[in-house]
């Protein structure tokens, strides 16, 4: 029960400072009116239908020169100003749309170059995710334009020239327009896109909850600083109640800025943050525990809640850099993204964007697991240099 | 029957030694005061006593309980009252009495009679509501030591209780403590204010440089110095004749009885009543003129400066 009372005691702590209540509150909800006047006018620019440019993945299994001419030639210089090219492999490719983080690929078939020469028809994959109509189209008329006029180019070429006894370079147009150009494929169609609101909202949340972590871990270190810890210590309370009292105290206050900050931008805003409440609500418990125990890992080596608040409030901004809430996660390269899912406030990012895509909880409980898992790490790292610390500062 | 026991008490901070084998016990009931400057180790062998952090080498035993092997069972019978105040200010008092009280494991009627019985004693049953960030600096001492006698401890330390306060404050909390003395509990109170532990304490050891260089009541103190009581003569610095008041007092007592400075002449005696006269009179003969005269009983502060050459508050 001691513990339940040093939480209920830093809940009522945090309700009667007007600073951390802003901080906590007011800031979320203030972004949100921010985020809704900045995000809410490019949406409906989006449906007005301005495209803009954008990346077609491709995967070129064709050995010929013709899938060259198209993809360097036609995709990569004629369109440059619309459409920007990236090479993958096909399983990376598939993983990309998959994962939103691309809208539309092709793969060009090995005997691409051959089967538009013995006029065959044109044999190349289209990927796109859903609603990615108008861009799908564009890259479907340009291969068949390209299907279309290589053929005729040829012959007219051939017609130009003497005739050669033996000539290979003969052109079949019997059977073109009546093959299929291309095969079309819409993958994933269980997950939904993610919007740029979706997607700040999450970010801002994710590192406003990071702030409030650092906040609560500051006051462990004020009380550390001041006699309070030491007194504690004194009474029944033993090191471990005092641990778990605090991270309720955290947790409560957390989940609560989670609950405010994800209520508000889907009733003010719209904004969709998946089926799966428990999704949401045990993956904010997750993060908490991740970034709690790297808040006490970090606040073991601060001698002062001030040195604690000025390294924390710059790790906060860094860690929100690199962790996705100011730069969106997909611009960075896929080394980089993975990387920051060692970061809390990364990986909380890019499992609330799973959740958003319409992913269940089952999805993301690897993701969950490693947050916990992390957290626990920090936790117990802290814990031993908390206690090292204090054999060397009194024995 | 001994409420605390210390045996041989040593603690070093990397090379530097803070307590050198401190030996002392207090009994039941018994109100012991640790006098010493700033940094002589009090509050390190206050802070091992409470079971903060474990002593180098040696024994501590509260009510026969090992307070290094089980610090949380010896620690249901103390009270400790840290020299900072450590209490939420942004709370009342009632509100910091309550939850400190839950956290000695009060609940109930129970917590509640015990912060209003700890109000009454601490004088602060009208401004209990009020959050103690407007407070004096006295009244949030005075909340300070409530904090640590809501589950009326057998015995209750309190280290450097009265620093920075106003007198009205000072006396409200020796009462307090007074008090709770009589009341039976015992009180292990650690000060740089003699008059306070003289006030206070039965019985008073003297730290300095991490070791207890005495210990005893008053009285037995005193008897370490001889038991001398100082006269002084505040003499006028325009008519005074230094020399010749030497030359005049070397003849009467001893050199190192007598100290002679530009206002002030002193004599240490036993007996100072029966040569107060010719202490006069010779200083009177060399033209010097008395202003005032003044018989300083031995106390802690000389016993100090015999102790350890030095003023305790140097």
């Amino acid at each position: 029960m001691r513990f339940l009372w040093l939480a209920v005691k830093d809940l009522t702590l945090v309700a009667r400072d007007k600073k951390a209540f802003l901080t906590l509150i007011m800031m979320p909800l203030l972004l949100i009116a921010i985020l809704g006047s900045a995000f809410g006018n490019m949406m409906k620019e989006d449906e007005v239908v301005s495209i803009k440019k954008f990346t077609l993945g491709v995967v070129n299994l064709d050995q010929g020169q013709l899938s060259k001419v198209l993809t360097e030639e036609v995709f990569s210089k004629n369109l440059s100003k619309q459409i920007a090219v990236k090479y993958y492999q096909e399983e990376e490719l598939y993983k990309k749309i998959q994962d939103h983080k691309l809208e539309i690929g092709i793969v060009i078939d090995k005997d691409f170059t051959q089967s538009i020469m013995s006029g065959q028809g044109t044999k190349i994959q289209l990927i796109t995710v859903p609603d990615t109509v108008i861009k799908a189209t564009i890259v479907q008329n340009v291969i068949e334009q390209f299907s279309w006029s290589v053929p005729i180019e040829a012959v007219v070429s051939q017609m130009s020239q003497p005739v050669q006894a033996g000539n290979q370079g003969g052109i079949d147009m019997e059977g073109y327009g009546e093959k299929p150009l291309i095969n079309e494929t819409t993958i994933d169609a269980k997950t939904k896109p993610v919007s740029s609101f979706q997607y700040y909202a999450a970010a801002m949340g994710v590192m406003f909850l990071l702030m409030t972590v650092v906040q609560g871990v500051s006051t462990m270190v004020l009380e550390k600083e001041q006699e309070v810890f030491n007194r504690l210590l004194l009474t029944n309370l033993t090191y471990s109640n005092y641990l778990l009292g605090k991270m309720l105290g955290l947790i409560t206050i957390c989940l609560t800025q989670a609950f405010i900050i994800i209520l508000g931008t889907s009733l003010l805003f719209g904004v969709g943050w998946g089926a799966s409440v428990s999704g949401i609500i045990v993956m904010t418990l997750a993060f908490v525990i991740n970034a709690s125990g790297l808040g006490v890992l970090a606040g073991s080596f601060m001698k002062t809640e001030k040195s604690f608040g000025v390294a924390g409030m710059f790790a906060t901004q860094i860690m929100a850099a690199l962790g996705g809430s100011m730069v969106p996660l997909y611009v960075f390269p896929d080394w980089v993204v993975f990387i920051t899912k060692f970061l809390p406030n990364g990986l909380a990012l890019q499992t609330y964007l799973d959740l958003m895509s319409g992913a269940v909880i089952s999805k993301i409980l690897p993701a969950i697991a490693a947050s916990v898992g992390f957290g626990l790490f920090f936790f117990a790292l802290g814990l031993i240099r908390l206690s090292m610390e204090r054999r060397g500062k009194y024995a | 029957m001994n409420m605390l026991t210390v045996q041989d008490l040593r603690k070093s901070f990397g090379s530097f030694e803070a307590v050198k084998g401190v030996n002392f016990s207090v009994e039941k009931g018994e109100s012991y005061g640790l006098l010493g400057p700033n940094g002589a180790g009090k509050s390190t062998t206050i802070n091992m006593i409470t079971g903060l952090f474990p002593p180098n080498s040696g024994e501590i035993k509260i009510k026969d309980i090992d307070v290094i092997k089980n610090p949380k069972q010896a620690q249901k019978w103390i009270g400790v009252v840290p020299q900072e105040i450590a209490l939420y200010q942004s709370m009342s008092a009632r509100e910091n009495l309550k939850f400190w009280g839950r956290m000695y494991d009060l609940s109930g009627s129970e917590l509640e009679k015990s912060v209003d019985r700890v109000l009454e004693i601490i004088g602060l049953t009208e401004r209990a509501k009020d959050k103690v960030s407007t407070f004096s600096g006295g009244m949030k001492r005075r909340v300070n030591i409530g904090a640590a006698i809501l589950h009326k401890p057998e015995l209750l330390i309190m280290d450097e209780p009265t620093v920075g306060i106003d007198p009205q404050s000072r006396n409200h909390i020796l009462e307090t403590v007074k008090h709770l003395n009589g009341e039976g509990m015992t009180i292990i109170y650690t000060s740089h204010y003699m008059e306070e532990v003289e006030y206070l304490c039965e019985r008073i050891g003297i730290v300095d440089h991490g070791q207890l260089i005495a210990s005893g009541t008053l009285s037995e103190l005193r008897e370490t110095i001889g038991d001398h009581s100082k006269i002084i003569l505040s003499i006028d610095k325009e008519s005074s004749n230094l020399e010749g008041l030497a030359q005049s007092l070397t003849g009467l007592f001893s050199e190192k009885d007598i100290q002679i400075q530009e206002q002030q002449v002193m004599v240490f005696h036993k007996e100072p009543q029966l040569i107060l006269t010719d202490f006069i009179q010779s200083v009177a003969k060399t033209g010097t003129k008395i202003t005032s005269v003044n018989i300083v009983e031995p106390n802690l502060e000389s016993v100090f400066l015999h102790l350890t050459g030095r003023n305790l508050r140097d």
